[in-house]
């Protein structure tokens, strides 16, 4: 798994590709705490992310929470079918804006 | 008959593990949807044998991944030698834990339930020193 946080106009943009398991989720935790420090506008782009397990989910709560204390916006995007199914089951989805591409992200991101 | 492979007891297995449980739901004919939810249960399980009964403990050992293609299912059994730990003995997120928002919800048990809620059936034992945690998933009529 490979994560890179590039800003954009106030706006932190997290990429990760690869799985997302007990092994790399520390390394996405750390990105995504770096970014939520970085930005209260906080795009997650899971395009190149074929698996999650809850490792996964564990650090979303986190993001989630930062940015809501924060007054902040998170945005995930390009999730896979068999990841927002889990998020789904999990009722996590219910908390995040979900788009198909970072460009629709952005435009969300820059209304607010 | 059984098939075996085994994994030593680190967080680095656990890409060759789904992997491995990929080719096998391959060969049993299991679908995309249901062959993800078996790689999610299997990893869950996984992690929690590999950072609490085995790093927690300080104990260095391998795991096995025992399986068995049929008609009607593909039954998978991951053993391991740690000590004896239930995965169904925890207490599970119920229904309005899961409606709960994200600020005030706790985030244990999440795996055990996504793994239970994945497969046919799961179901645990402790036999002869090991470990048992059982995956049943049923193979559709095509």
């Amino acid at each position: 798994m490979k994560v890179t946080i590039t800003e954009q106009d106030e706006i932190a943009v997290v990429e990760v590709t690869g799985d997302i398991d007990s092994k790399t989720a520390p390394e996405f935790e750390r990105n995504a705490k770096l970014a939520t420090e970085k930005s209260q506008k906080i795009a997650i782009d899971l395009t190149n992310v074929e698996f999650m397990s809850s490792a996964g989910l564990r650090v979303l709560l986190m993001v989630f929470r930062n940015i809501k204390s924060q007054n902040g916006k998170v945005i995930l995007v390009g999730v896979s079918e068999d990841i927002q199914d889990v998020m789904s089951t999990t009722g996590f989805i219910n908390f995040f804006t979900i788009v198909g591409t970072l460009d629709e992200a952005l435009v969300i991101l820059k209304q607010d | 008959m059984m098939e075996s492979k085994s994994f030593p007891g680190n967080v680095d297995s656990l890409d060759s593990l789904r992997e491995y449980v990929g080719e096998l739901s391959q060969q049993a004919g299991l679908a995309k949807k249901p062959t993800y939810s078996l790689k999610l249960a299997v990893d869950e399980i996984a992690t929690n044998i590999i950072l609490y009964g085995y790093q927690e403990a300080g104990l260095n050992a391998d795991f096995a991944v025992l399986s068995e293609i049929t008609d009607k299912e593909l039954v998978l059994i991951l053993e391991d030698v740690a000590a004896p730990f239930d995965p169904l003995a925890k207490d599970l997120p119920n229904a309005k834990d899961l409606t709960l928002s994200l600020e005030e919800r706790g985030i244990g048990g999440l795996g055990i339930f996504l793994t239970i809620n994945g497969v046919d059936e799961f179901s645990y034992e402790y036999a002869d020193g090991k470990n048992r945690n059982k995956f049943v998933m049923k193979i559709a009529a095509t």
